[in-house]
């Protein structure tokens, strides 16, 4: 099967420092693939390249097959690419609605088109079975954390995407909300979705994903299946970019 | 040799199998039951007229649908009207729900059970007065059809006496008849295992939808399963089968409720847990108090505690991270064996596993990595449950509509009776 996302070769730098080196990362529909890595491995800059914040430098970006260019945020949402960021950027003083129509609202001649917003969100939330919020016309700030990270993923989703990354959703929840959210993830791709959940809870990481792609100092150390792999081989590519047969020797993809 | 089925036979069958198909799939138009069943649109209408009459669907206009023509009528279950009354008996918990055709929960009520040896009149009294409660609230024109229990123990299929239950003493109860009398519906009631009905619940109507080998792990105070093997569950001679929890992971480990040493839930179920993270207190010796998920000195019990472990891991005390982990090994190893005897398409965990799974997955599944067969794992999904800690509940329910479904007339004229 065709990857949705597949990346070859990339390479970034910020002036001097090259910041990822001829990273590989294919990412399936249906699937949930966990890239992981230390800080400062190059998840972030990795991620804001597919979003089309950063150029990329050089390398092949193909989307479902097809090469294409990514110059901005904008593009990226075009070819069906959303991204939750950690801060999730809601607005506390907006409701739910108005927070995931924000700066995409629907129009009915030079009117907002409220009724079929509403409807929208509903639905998308009905269908992510999203059953803990009370209101949707309910402000943000009024949310919980676990809230909060639910309506932006569901936010993510209303635009009919292909490709959600969320970078540490279940970072500073509770219990209780973090196996929501693990749960939403898990849901998502089953839906068809592909998701790409960046992480460094490696439970969280075992818990939904598929695949696990591993980056050590800006290079792919190996992208492999989660149910061929073990929690202190995982561990090893995070900190030495190798395990056994798995990962870099010399710097270089085996 | 047999004749073939009879007309009424085949009527019979065909209303039981429309009703079953709006009672799981919710409001569907006839559009879609003509296609869904493969029957012809006639049929389909006669069907639903004999429902309709009969009082257990009703038929409405579809609200816009967009496209051009005369919109297929929309085909909704009697939620409101008929009902059913599920019961479920956990070692920490009663639960007594009235719950509607297509499965809507319509009134709820639950009470704390008290830890130890399993007494009929404690359990069979509130939950017959939690019945009585809920049946005066009704209006006069809703019709009873059916009444079942989950129990935390080995029911036998032939005769619904529930045989074993290590984590409440409980042998040999006739908990099914007794509950019938106190009811006094005029309805048997139907005993079932909980973590089996937790099964058919996921399968029906939760995660496992459309997915036909699927294996269901439940944790409350012990753990218990249900093996669904090609869209059924695995019963067993006798209707003991699917007892995971009593698979002997460890030989030389700990002591189990059932007199055997090592058994799964020895070794992953809550005391386990809780003593491994320093948290466990003899609670059994403790008075009921009336609260909720706490003991006398104020430390939590049941799956509060569980929960409270999993938290304290989640925020890095090492000493839970340490009895996680171990739980999770060991909870890996019998998925591992499950994997490799059954080659499921999924294993879902619930109840307290939920938590206990997501706690240490990392664990979990590297064990199922190393000791599950490749070709058995390669698809394997792992997932928590959708119906939560109202699994067993649903589960229930969907027991006490089983008569109803399959033979729908009958049924409500008897009760209607």
């Amino acid at each position: 099967m065709t990857p949705v996302l597949e990346l070859r070769g990339i390479d970034k730098s910020f002036g001097p420092v090259q910041v990822l080196h001829d990273v590989a990362l294919s990412v399936h529909a249906g699937e949930v693939t966990a890239l992981v890595g230390d800080n400062g491995a190059g998840k972030s800059t990795l991620v804001k390249c597919v979003g089309g914040i950063h150029p990329i430098d050089s390398g092949e970006y193909l989307f479902e097959g097809k090469p294409v260019q990514v110059h901005s945020p904008r593009e990226a949402a075009a070819l069906g690419i959303e991204i939750v960021y950690q801060d999730l950027a809601l607005c506390d003083n907006l409701d739910i609605v108005q927070n995931m129509f924000l700066g995409r609202e629907h129009k009915r001649g030079i009117v907002l088109d409220e009724d079929t917003m509403e409807e929208m969100a509903a639905k998308t939330l009905e269908g992510l079975s999203v059953r803990t919020v009370k209101s949707i016309r309910q402000h943000v700030s009024s949310l919980s954390g676990g809230q909060r990270q639910t309506v932006a993923i569901a936010k993510a989703v209303l635009w009919n995407s292909k490709v959600v990354i969320l970078d540490e959703p279940t970072a500073a929840l509770g219990v209780a909300q973090t196996a929501q959210v693990l749960e939403l993830v898990r849901r998502l791709a089953d839906q068809g979705l592909a998701v790409v959940l960046i992480s460094h809870n490696m439970n969280d990481v075992f818990a939904v994903s598929d695949r696990i792609a591993a980056l050590y100092l800006g290079r792919m150390a190996a992208q492999v299946k989660t149910s061929d792999v073990t929690h202190a081989q995982v561990v090893e590519l995070i900190t030495s970019g190798r395990s056994g047969d798995l990962g870099l020797t010399n710097g270089v993809p085996a | 040799m047999r004749a073939g089925p009879s007309q009424e036979e085949i009527r019979r069958h065909n209303l039981g199998a429309l009703l079953r198909h709006v009672h799981l799939g919710g409001p569907t138009s006839r559009a879609e039951l003509t296609s869904r069943m493969g029957l012809n649109r006639s049929t389909i209408m006669a069907l639903t007229a004999d429902l309709t009459a009969a009082g257990l669907v009703r038929e409405e206009l579809p609200r816009e649908t967009g496209r051009a023509g005369r919109p297929s009528l929309v085909v909704r279950p009697e939620s409101a009207r008929v009902y059913v009354f599920a019961l479920d008996v956990g070692v920490d918990r009663l639960v007594a729900a009235r719950v509607g055709l297509g499965g809507t929960v319509l009134d709820r009520r639950e009470t704390v059970r008290r830890r130890g040896p399993f007494v009929m009149e404690e359990v069979v009294g509130p939950l017959a007065a939690f019945a009585r409660q809920m049946h005066r609230k009704t209006r006069p024109d809703t019709v009873c059809v059916g009444a079942a229990a989950a129990f935390s123990g080995g029911v036998a299929r032939e005769d619904g006496v529930v045989r074993f239950g290590p984590n409440m003493d409980s042998v040999d109860v006739p908990f099914g008849e007794e509950m019938a009398r106190r009811l006094g519906l005029g309805l048997p009631v139907t005993v079932g295992n909980d973590a089996n009905l937790g099964a058919m619940a996921e399968h029906t109507r939760g995660v496992g939808v459309g997915c036909r080998d699927l294996i269901y792990l439940h944790g409350d105070v012990g753990v218990g399963g249900g093996v669904i093997v090609n869209g059924a569950l695995l019963g067993g001679h006798q209707g003991f089968g699917g007892e995971v929890g009593h698979m002997v992971v460890n030989p030389k480990g700990r002591s189990c409720g059932c007199g055997s040493l090592g058994c799964l839930e020895a070794e992953v179920g809550e005391r386990a847990l809780l003593e491994a993270a320093g948290r466990f207190e003899n609670h059994g010796a403790q008075p009921y108090n009336g609260s909720n998920g706490s003991n006398g000195s104020g430390a939590l019990i049941g799956r509060d505690a569980v929960r409270a472990v999993v938290d304290a891991a989640d925020r890095g005390d090492i000493v839970a991270q340490a009895a996680l982990g171990r739980v999770g090994d060991w909870l890996g190893l019998g998925v591992a064996n499950l994997v490799n005897i059954f080659n499921p398409e999924m294993v879902v965990f619930g109840g307290t596993l939920r938590e206990v799974y997501l706690g240490s997955a990392a664990q979990v599944r590297s064990r199922i990595t190393t000791d599950a067969l490749p070709p058995a794992r390669e698809h394997l999904r792992l997932r928590t449950s959708a119906l939560g800690d109202d699994a067993t509940l649903i589960g229930a329910a969907e027991l006490a509509f089983a008569q109803v479904l399959a033979d729908p007339l009958e049924v409500l004229a008897r009760a209607g009776s």
